[in-house]
């Protein structure tokens, strides 16, 4: 298998993951996964570029009614469990309906 | 309690207001730490900054501590607050401002409402 489509398949299945991850969790009547990992290509966590190391979100959902930020935050980092630490970064944007 | 764990409580409960980041208040070495330091260095706050580069066992440590799996994150009176995200959002709807003033911290008011008007 060549490098390019090896990491293609890498990068797809993060994402991927990501998404099934948080809908099962999350039910999202909104979800944004935006990967935001070429504007960083050179910065520390993606050296080389093209790597899929930083991630923006947005998910709106009635599970996060009445939670404070601190405990949003950590029921998306609970959700995504294993691909925390695979990525260099994460930005969430958390809200009810 | 390992050392680390101890260290770290020992920071954020003897001093109001600590910042665990990325390089230092001065020179920040990742985007997210530069935001809330120059955030908090705007707003002419007095704070503790510790630079987790420099230390790996504080590095993983703080993780833990506060089971927040990112940095930078920021204590207030022992209390973890939240990391880059949450520091942004509070500081534009004013929430940071409550929580200092509540916490007796001083900090300048006219610059924390000039970084609210700059992005509004």
């Amino acid at each position: 298998m060549g490098q390019d489509l090896k990491e293609a398949i890498d990068h797809m299945s993060i994402t991927t993951q990501m998404e099934t991850r948080l809908i099962a969790a999350f039910a999202p009547l909104e979800l944004e996964i935006v990967d935001d990992s070429a504007s960083h290509a050179g910065h520390a966590g993606n050296p080389g570029g093209g790597r899929e190391t930083h991630f923006n979100l947005r998910i709106v959902s009635a599970a996060f009614a009445g939670q404070s930020r601190v405990a949003r935050h950590r029921a998306v980092h609970a959700a995504l469990g294993d691909l925390v630490p695979q990525i260099h970064a994460l930005s969430l944007d958390l809200a009810a309906p | 309690m390992s050392d680390a764990q101890n260290q770290i409580k020992e920071t954020v409960t003897t001093n109001d207001v600590v910042l665990f980041m990325k390089g230092t208040k001065m020179m920040p070495q990742c985007g997210f730490s530069s935001r809330v330091a120059g955030v908090l260095n705007f707003m002419g706050l007095e704070y503790t900054d510790v630079n987790v580069l420099a230390d790996e066992a504080i590095r993983q440590g703080i993780k833990e501590y506060s089971d927040w799996p990112t940095i930078p994150q920021l204590y207030v009176k022992g209390e973890f607050v939240g990391g880059c995200d949450i520091i942004t959002e509070m500081m534009l709807s004013g929430e940071l401002d409550t929580l200092f003033e509540e916490n007796g911290v001083t900090f300048n008011k006219d610059a924390a409402d000039q970084i609210r008007a700059a992005n509004a």
